[in-house]
């Protein structure tokens, strides 16, 4: 029994080899984080030109010698636009990042030339390339409006007589995607409505916006600007949804649907909501209906004790699925 | 049948079997402390007040009912006043120790409630890796109180739950098979996010004889699923086998002993992350009976992944703030906990085990850092104890020569020598005085090492522990005594960050140049065996963090009864 025990023991022991062990080791590697910093190949982009509008993409190589916090900057050499991407790794490659023409910083990239910089954090480093867009993104959804081929037959609009009013598609390249964009300015001291426009669904053929039955998957998106010396302004959207399909809206029992946004920022920015959260009336019965709606009102609004109100708008677009990526 | 089984409890440790014993007992203990302390930094503090006075008078008063003769129950009750309270402000009442225990039908022993438990080192073990060197004088005093506080028995884990025991004998081919269990809770739910984790286990020792044994234990933290609405059940499950296997004659003794065994932990829905891993530790031994040396020789191998809760957790949890002039400067900065405060502070221990991998100062113990048990460590240890027959000299070394099994950050490994010797000189025997006089030295020195191409990976780390004491019975019962301590440790090494899930994250840089120092001496008069009174002055001096060292100097009077 001793001996059987002795003998197990001692071969339990020797059985405690680790070979494998000596090949591999826990956590980060030490190189990774205090090794010096080296670039082993530089940047260089996956192809010299691309065009998003047929669904093609570029991604950027770079090899480390390190882990290190990254960022690439690409910038429209055109239209300024900006396409940030941060990113820890040592190896730059399609998995990290691949550009398929959105924006990151408004107005979006156009056919243009781009430059890419490459920086690391602790590092003085900058590497460069530059990529040519032959064409730009293009975004899947209805374009509600914007504005690029002047004011569409069938919108209306409703103008106050205030002062200083300038509500007028103005083109200039200010403007984020494309070359125009609706101005609104005025000022309207007796009322909050400075002024509004109808985007009636007649305008693009038929008595109802084409649009997707399923309120859960449809977004809403328009491009808004904020003037940073005049923060007084609003927009409110209203939709306004046929129920029974008439051809006309009866407020009193059909469903309109109100999105109204604070405009507290300055410059353009991009305002995205599902149609099911845009809260309603309830007048014909509180259920989102998309494809019933035969009217989208835009109207600019501002307290009128504060001022002069400014604001513009562009690219308002239903997407399905996901909020546009511009 | 010829062959007759004995079913038999164990008595050893349940004193009321077969003993006549008084039907309601009082037990506990008493014990009032003042001090003084007058505290000072060179970098300057004109926020604090540098002095501080203070203390406490406590008691706990246990009553032990014995309703048969196979039952007792014990409710222990603490009365805790501190000095300056008065009419209820100031005192607390506490309920320090509650449980029933007994046989029930003359073979299994049960214990509910409060259990001290402890198992095998690498399964359900209370290590020591904080206080490297046996203390003695002064720091014996303190060492008995944060024992006592912190309810440390013999490397016992107080827990909450309930154990059993019995044993069965057998006439030939083996003595006895003796099996032991329990489980308690390490928390409750919160009905949302966690459930009740509980942690059981148990043993099988088989004894063939005096001279071979043989046991299987297993150990489990788990959660109970139901518990809590997340379903995602933690588990750390630990199986070893122990073996005892002895040779020898009335001259010397010699054998093997070890323990080895297989962790896993793991998360139900987070596999990525689960560790599995084994250890390895056998030992041979060799004593003289005649001349009580003993050597022994040990070998090692505890896998990088090998997780035991119930034998890794630490006793001293580094996160936490010190008590006792926690901030200073005029920053404010924390004073980071020190080897005064390991030795004076009872707060600081923990009392249930962590399952979690807890943190380590790297320049008190950066070897083991969680006893025999640490994870991560091979190598080869080898020792030698020694006493002579009237006990003049009593001495013991251990020489630990060990290395990472898998690097952290890199393939290079850190390698780690650890010596730790302890010897007592009892100059009362030597010179055959009644009175008293032992003199103790006690030294624990450890470095560790990485030596790679990389200078980013280099490690170089020492740490050195003295401690030195004396006991010297001036008159009947009244001891002078005198402690010097010092804890240096230089060097660099770089530490591991774990997230949630045990996984390296990052590495912290743990750079180190500093001393500690405490000179201590006092008076202690024995009224008798349990009951003592001791005054103590001492002087510390600390330097750990840079540009910021402090000292100061404390005098204490304690007052000790047990009953």
């Amino acid at each position: 029994m001793k001996k059987f025990l002795t003998i197990t023991c001692i071969g339990l022991t020797l059985l405690s080899c680790r070979k494998d062990e000596l090949q591999n080791s826990d956590g980060p590697s030490l190189q990774d984080i205090y090794g010096p910093f080296t670039i082993i190949n530089t940047l260089a982009a996956s192809q010299n030109t691309v065009d998003f509008s047929a669904g093609q993409s570029v991604y950027f190589t770079c090899e480390l010698s390190k882990t290190i916090n990254w960022e690439m900057r690409i910038i429209g050499q055109t239209s300024g636009a900006e396409k940030i991407v941060n990113g820890t790794s040592k190896i730059i490659d399609a998995s990290e990042f691949t550009w398929e023409g959105s924006t990151t910083n408004l107005p979006v990239f156009r056919a243009e030339t781009c430059d890419v910089f490459l920086t690391f954090e602790g590092e003085t480093d900058t590497l460069t390339t530059s990529v040519t867009i032959d064409q730009p993104k293009t975004n899947e959804g209805f374009v509600l409006a914007n504005f690029e081929t002047g004011w569409l037959l069938g919108w209306t609009s409703f103008i106050q007589s205030g002062a200083s009013m300038d509500f007028n598609i103005k083109t200039d390249p200010s403007s984020p995607v494309g070359d125009s964009y609706y101005n609104m300015q005025g000022e309207v001291d007796w009322d909050w409505l400075v002024g509004l426009v109808n985007f009636n669904a007649t305008a693009y053929g038929s008595p109802t916006l084409p649009l997707t039955s399923n309120p859960d998957n449809l977004y809403f998106n328009a491009l808004i600007y904020g003037d940073s010396t005049y923060i007084n302004s609003r927009i409110l959207f209203q939709f306004e949804e046929d129920e029974d399909g008439d051809g006309s809206f009866n407020i009193s029992n059909e469903d309109q649907f109100g999105y109204e946004i604070i405009i507290e920022w300055a410059g353009w920015k991009l305002v995205s909501i599902k149609y099911s959260d845009i809260i309603g009336n309830g007048n014909g019965g509180g259920i989102h209906n998309p494809d019933k709606i035969n009217k989208v009102n835009m109207l600019h609004l501002a307290d009128p004790l504060s001022g002069i109100a400014k604001s513009k708008l562009d690219y308002i677009i239903f997407t399905e699925n996901e909020p546009v990526n511009l | 049948m010829r062959c007759i089984l004995l079913i038999v409890i164990i008595t050893l440790s349940f004193p009321s079997i077969g003993q006549q014993q008084k039907k309601v007992q009082f037990i506990g203990g008493a014990r009032s402390l003042i001090s003084v302390s007058d505290f000072s930094t060179d970098a300057g503090d004109s926020i604090n007040p540098p002095k501080s006075s203070g203390g406490y008078a406590l008691i706990d008063l246990g009553v032990k009912i014995r309703t048969n003769k196979h039952t007792e129950i014990l409710g222990m009750f603490r009365i805790r006043n501190e000095y300056g309270g008065f009419w209820g402000s100031g005192v607390a009442f506490d309920v320090r120790q509650l449980y029933v225990r007994g046989v029930a039908g003359n073979v299994v022993r049960y214990h509910i409630g409060n259990i001290d438990y402890k198992l095998t080192p690498y399964t359900f073990y209370n290590h020591n890796t904080d206080i490297l060197t046996s203390s003695h004088g002064s720091m014996a005093i303190k060492e008995s109180v944060f024992n006592y506080e912190s309810f440390y028995k013999e490397n016992t884990w107080r827990q909450q739950g309930a154990s059993a025991n019995f044993a069965i004998q057998f006439p030939k081919l083996i003595d006895e098979i003796e099996f032991n269990g329990f489980i308690a809770r390490l928390n409750p739910s919160n009905f949302s996010t966690i459930m009740d984790r509980l942690y059981g286990g148990g043993n099988m020792v088989i004894t063939q004889s005096k001279n071979a044994m043989i046991g299987l234990n297993h150990v489990s933290v788990f959660d109970v699923a139901g518990t809590a609405i997340d379903s995602n059940v933690y588990s750390n499950n630990v199986s070893t086998l122990t073996y005892d296997i002895t040779f020898g004659n009335n001259k010397y003794k010699y054998g093997i002993d070890g323990e080895s065994g297989i962790s896993s932990s793991e998360l139900a829905l987070n596999q990525e992350n689960k560790l599995d891993d084994y250890f390895i530790h056998a030992r041979g031994y060799f004593n003289f009976k005649k001349t009580n040396l003993g050597f022994d020789l040990g070998y090692m191998n505890n896998g990088a992944d090998f997780r035991s809760f119930g034998a890794q957790s630490k006793r001293i949890d580094y996160n936490q703030q010190n008590n006792f002039f926690n901030r200073y400067t005029n920053d404010q900065i924390l004073r980071p906990v020190s080897m005064y405060d390991i030795y004076n502070d009872p707060t600081l221990y923990s009392v249930g085990i962590t399952d979690k991998v807890m943190q380590y100062n790297p320049a008190v113990n950066n070897v083991l850092p969680y006893g025999l048990s640490t994870f991560n460590r091979t190598g080869f240890y080898f020792g030698m104890n020694y006493t002579d027959s009237s006990k003049v000299i009593e001495g013991s070394a251990k020489f630990y020569s060990l290395q990472e099994v898998r690097g952290q950050g890199t393939t290079a490994l850190k390698s780690f020598n650890y010596l730790k010797s302890d010897i007592v000189l009892n100059v009362s025997n030597l010179l055959k005085w009644k009175k008293k006089l032992k003199l103790h030295a006690g030294l624990a020195y450890q470095t560790t090492n990485r030596s790679t191409e990389f200078v980013f990976e280099e490690v170089n780390l020492t740490s050195l522990t003295l401690n030195t004491s004396f006991e010297w019975e001036v008159i009947d019962q009244l001891y002078l005594l005198g402690n010097f301590f010092i804890l240096q440790s230089s060097g660099t090494d770089q530490l591991p960050i774990r997230n949630s899930n045990d996984v390296i994250i990052n590495y912290s840089s743990f750079n180190v140049d500093g001393m500690e120092s405490n000179l201590a001496g006092g008076l202690k008069f024995n009224f008798s065996e349990k009951v003592y009174l001791a005054l103590m002055y001492e002087s510390s001096k600390n330097n750990f963090v840079l540009d910021n060292p402090y000292q100061f100097n404390q005098m204490a009077i304690y007052y000790i009864i047990k009953f």
